[in-house]
């Protein structure tokens, strides 16, 4: 029997796809947890969270866990006086997982407040509970073009709102907590997935998104080929090939050569947990692949999990003026905000991780892997609970999508 | 709304033949439902009109286009009730002898005048909350407007209380009376007067009927909702539609309108020394008379016509857009819809009316959509102001393929791309035609959820191009009626600027009120006039016409919601109820907005 750690963390983001699978592991390491968030309509943060904990099957592991409805833009996170001291009297740690994960201009607003405005609330916390380390989850992408160092960022220019705020949130982390002496790490994950061993994911965004997308299209026209005669499918060369695969022409237009920098949450996890055991302060981590996968590979998973052909990256100024027909109009339309995800050239140091976490290393992505996790999205109907039930699940969409603490974009399961 | 052909499948014979309400299905189902009471006995009237009835089925076609009903099966059970009772050797009630009658029959006609009660039954209540039941003891339908002012000296001598009335769609129950009720369904006279741009209308004459004709000469007149006669509408409510963006509305609708007054004399409002009916008293008014003919301005149509629904994530965006474009002059008509009005509107039954509402709303996140009608122009002018939209092409394929957008995985895809501005989905070809795969849109398809006789006549119907033509549907507005589709509606209408913090604030209150009572309600629409500086806003509670809990509810909301609308003017000195507005429709649109 190991000695009971006595560390309480206090995890912020604990009901978005990153924060729940740590909660779930931190639970399963019999740590203690205060999980701080937001209050919301209809249902308390103790319901929300008790979902989650019966998704993953610990709510009856026993472990401390306590919940705190908060609003981190508020002084003392909107708590009374007593219940913040007393808060803070617990806490030793603190794991800053909430995110907004929205790409858009018109999400500005929100992200910005989410990303930045809300940290020196949760890092004052940090120093008023004496905790021994802040731990701040950003993105692999904050570093900007060319090599990425696990080094502060250098870079001014980033591609959209999230990966400007994730960036200005570092610099904030680092100032904040130098200024008041608390140690803190940051670790920047690349693009998550669900569970590579079991499949199972709480949220389906990102890969998901583009799968299912590419999946609800292969049915318009299966449904117009099986049921109305096959007149729209025609019209665009859509058809059924013999062997019974859906001959569905697609260009997905992109810049130039590059790759998807995956990973599942399981390695997410595994490292997490080794930054927690021994963290060193101003470190940063950077938890991503060192096999990133190409845009034809995914699209070839895509093809043979979806009994589709014709999906062609296409590389370049784009369309070029070229009439796209309405499939490639919309799945471009999609693509489009994650452009740079899709074709990247930038090779991410893992120089702290690999010392910190030594022998781990990013399962590959392979079609044995892709087809669990997507096998598991379908079962569960995307999330949309048309399927089997799971509670704690979230629907897989785009850019409504707002889910709990980590408010989660269509493409980007990361925080 | 079995009184008129909307559809082209025909009206019931009968009725057209005797004119009463009793004669058509709306009435044979009233006295089927008073015999079933014990309300009236079997008489003289109840078994002609329960004979008269051949069971042709056509007011099946007819009702359950808008309201789901079936009248046919009511129909059958009047026949057979009045059959039975016949067999069973069961005395027949005849009319009272009345001297009175018999002076009012001098002047109408023996045809056009009872008092029989299965008759005067069907005139005798209203769907509004608010309307008292009242038999009348006197039913009357003159030709003339010498009739009509011959019976106006008649009662008035007598000391009788008369109402005129249409086809019964005040809803605000304003047609019941326990004296006389005139009904004007015998006078339809249209003339038309192309040289001056007017057609000269009966009082009995309907919004559907009106614009019919005018159509078929390639005119637009400006009339409300197709049951709706016209020459009532515009002295109860001064003729409101989309087309009051570019027609105005009140006195800007007409030339001229002849009435008969209490006391059975004439005038027309262009005689020098007529009273004054374009002045606008905010207190109310009293009636100026019976309007007995009205000058209704004829308007020019262009070939190139057509429509398009701009989508918003907010009311106010929709405020700021539909403003801008009646500032702006683009457009004949304009209208802001919430989605329970689309849905409505635009489904065929009230299934598909559920999912559309919640296809629009929760799914595609619209909270409502500027409708805007007009020519090349005006659409290119819509084009260029930059907004996603909805063209007719677009909608077309969304009203014939309604039975499967409900069930669309794909919508919310479609709403989740994450793109910079709400509803970019829209932009370029791509959209349309995938949303054409995807619906596989088809007349046949869309009515699948009617009763399988009523299929092929609705298929034919629904593959006309009009049925999918947003300049034709909002010109005739045929399916306005599917808004009381799955319950009774009671509107508040209103003239007030056309500014979103009033405008809110007032949605707000009424539907706190409403709330508070438990009542479904919803926005329904708002239309700019005058240049965007005012418009119309319609706010709607709906009620079950059949639950007496309901209708307690209702009224008191109701009172509650007229007191709230009524500080809301007092305070801010520019809100014109349409309550204050009755009577005074004739007025000039400027005395009522802004004096």
């Amino acid at each position: 029997m190991g000695q009971r750690d006595e560390r309480v963390f206090a995890l912020t983001g604990a009901t978005g796809f990153l924060g729940s699978h740590l909660m779930d592991a931190l639970i399963r390491k019999d740590r203690s947890l205060v999980i701080l968030g937001r209050r919301r309509e209809g249902v308390s943060l103790a319901d929300r969270v008790a979902a989650l904990l019966a998704w993953f099957d610990v709510r009856d592991r026993g472990a401390f866990v306590e919940t705190a409805e908060v609003d981190l833009l508020e002084p003392r996170l909107g708590l009374e006086r007593h219940r913040y001291d007393a808060l803070c009297g617990k806490v030793s740690e603190i794991i800053h997982c909430a995110s907004d994960t929205r790409f858009s201009e018109r999400s500005r607003r929100e992200a910005t407040e989410t990303n930045v405005h809300a940290l020196p609330g949760i890092i004052r916390m940090a120093k008023d509970s004496g905790a021994r380390c802040f731990h701040y989850v950003s993105t692999a992408y904050v570093s900007g073009s060319g090599p990425a160092r696990e080094a502060p960022i250098v870079s001014r220019m980033f591609p959209n709102v999230y990966e400007e705020t994730k960036a200005e949130a570092e610099r904030q982390v680092a100032a904040l907590c130098s200024l008041q002496a608390t140690p803190f790490t940051i670790v920047r994950p690349s693009i998550v997935y669900g569970d590579s061993v079991t499949g199972r994911s709480n949220r389906f965004n990102a890969l998901y998104y583009h799968v299912r997308a590419l999946g609800l299209i292969r049915d318009i026209y299966l449904n117009d080929i099986s049921h109305h005669g096959g007149r729209k499918s025609r019209e665009i060369g859509i058809h059924l090939e013999p062997d019974g695969i859906l001959h569905l022409p697609l260009r997905i237009f992109l810049a130039r050569r590059g790759h998807v920098n995956l990973i599942p949450v399981d390695y997410f996890v595994a490292v997490m947990m080794s930054v927690l055991e021994s963290p060193r302060s101003g470190h940063i981590y950077h938890i991503t692949s060192d096999a990133p996968r190409t845009t034809e590979e995914l699209a070839a998973y895509c093809e043979r999990f979806l009994g589709i052909r014709g999906i062609e990256t296409v590389y370049g100024e784009g369309p070029n003026g070229s009439v796209q027909n309405p499939p490639e109009e919309i799945f471009n339309k999609l693509v489009r905000p994650y452009l740079p995800y899709l074709s990247d050239t930038r090779s991410f140091d893992r120089t702290n991780t690999k010392s910190l976490a030594a022998g781990l290393s990013a399962p590959d992505l392979t079609y044995d892997v892709f087809e669990r996790c997507m096998s598991y999205a379908v079962r569960v109907d995307w999330g949309n609970g048309n399927g089997r039930r799971d509670g704690g699940v979230s629907r897989a969409s785009g850019q409504r999508e707002s889910e709990e603490e980590e408010t989660e974009n269509g493409s980007v399961n990361r925080s | 709304m079995c009184k008129i052909d909307f559809l082209g499948t025909g009206v019931c014979a009968s009725g057209a033949r005797r004119g009463y309400v009793s004669f058509y299905p709306e009435g044979r189902m009233d006295l089927y439902a008073a015999l079933a009471k014990g309300r009236v006995p079997v008489t003289e009237e109840c078994v002609e009109i329960a004979q008269s009835c051949d069971l042709c089925g056509k007011c099946d076609y007819q009702c359950c286009f808008v309201t789901g009903l079936r009248p046919t099966r009511v129909m059958e059970a009047l026949k057979s009730h009045v059959a039975r009772h016949l067999a069973a050797g069961k005395p027949v009630a005849h009319a009272d002898a009345d001297p009175f009658l018999q002076s009012i029959r001098m002047i109408v006609g023996d045809e056009w005048a009872t008092n029989d009660r299965a008759i005067a039954v069907t005139y005798s209540h209203a769907p509004s909350p608010l309307a008292v039941p009242a038999l009348p003891r006197y039913v009357i339908l003159p030709g003339t407007r010498q009739e009509i002012s011959s019976l106006l000296k008649l009662l008035g001598s007598a000391g009788i209380p008369w109402v005129v009335r249409g086809n019964g769609t005040n809803l605000m129950g304003f047609e019941l009376c326990e004296g006389a009720v005139i009904d004007l369904n015998r006078m339809k006279e249209i003339e038309f007067d192309e040289k001056n741009w007017s057609v000269r209308v009966g009082p009995g004459v309907a919004a559907f009927e009106l614009q019919r004709e005018a159509a078929q000469r390639g005119y637009r007149v400006n009339v409300a909702e197709p049951a709706a006669l016209v020459c009532g509408t515009m002295m109860c409510a001064g003729i409101v539609s989309l087309f009051s963006t570019a027609y105005g509305s009140c006195a800007d609708n007409y030339i001229d309108a002849e009435f008969v007054r209490t006391d059975g004399s004439f005038f027309s409002l262009n005689e020098k020394n007529a009273p004054n009916l374009f002045a606008f008293d905010r207190a109310g008014a009293v009636s100026p008379g019976v309007c007995s003919s009205l000058r209704v301005k004829l308007h020019p149509m262009t070939g190139d016509e057509s429509g398009a629904l701009v989508p918003f994530d907010s009311l106010e965006k929709a405020i700021d857009f539909s403003r801008d474009c009646a500032m702006r002059r683009i457009g004949l008509a304009i209208g802001i819809l919430g989605p329970e009005y689309l849905s409505s509107f635009m489904s065929p039954t009230q299934r598909t009316a559920a999912e559309v509402k919640d296809a629009l709303a929760r799914k595609l996140g619209i909270v409502c959509m500027v409708l805007v009608l007009g020519d090349r122009y005006a659409m290119a002018s819509l084009k260029e102001m930059g907004h996603p939209m909805i063209g007719q092409d677009l909608f077309r394929v969304l009203g014939l393929g309604l039975p499967s957008l409900g069930t669309a995985d794909w919508l919310e895809f479609i709403a989740g791309l994450p793109e910079e501005e709400p509803f970019g989905y829209l932009r370029g070809g791509g959209f349309a035609d995938l949303v054409e795969a995807a619906l596989c849109p088809s007349a046949s398809r869309l009515v699948r959820d009617f009763d399988p006789d009523l299929r092929p006549v609705y298929e034919e119907v629904y593959s006309r191009p009009d049925l999918t033509d947003l300049v034709w549907l909002n010109m005739f507005r045929i399916t306005s009626s599917r808004i009381g589709r799955e319950k009774q509606f009671l509107p508040f209408l209103m003239y007030l600027p056309l500014d979103h913090a009033l405008i809110d604030d007032l949605c707000t209150g009424l539907g706190s009120i409403a709330l508070r009572y438990a009542l479904k309600n919803d926005f329904g629409f708002i239309t700019p006039v005058d240049g965007g500086k005012r418009c119309v806003l319609e706010y709607d509670y709906f009620f079950d016409q059949n639950d007496g809990d309901e209708i307690d509810r209702i009224r008191q909301a109701a009172a509650e919601a007229g007191a709230a609308i009524d500080r809301f003017s007092a305070r801010t000195g520019t809100i014109r109820w349409v309550k204050y507005i009755f009577q005074q429709g004739y007025c000039r649109k400027e005395n009522l907005l802004y004096a």
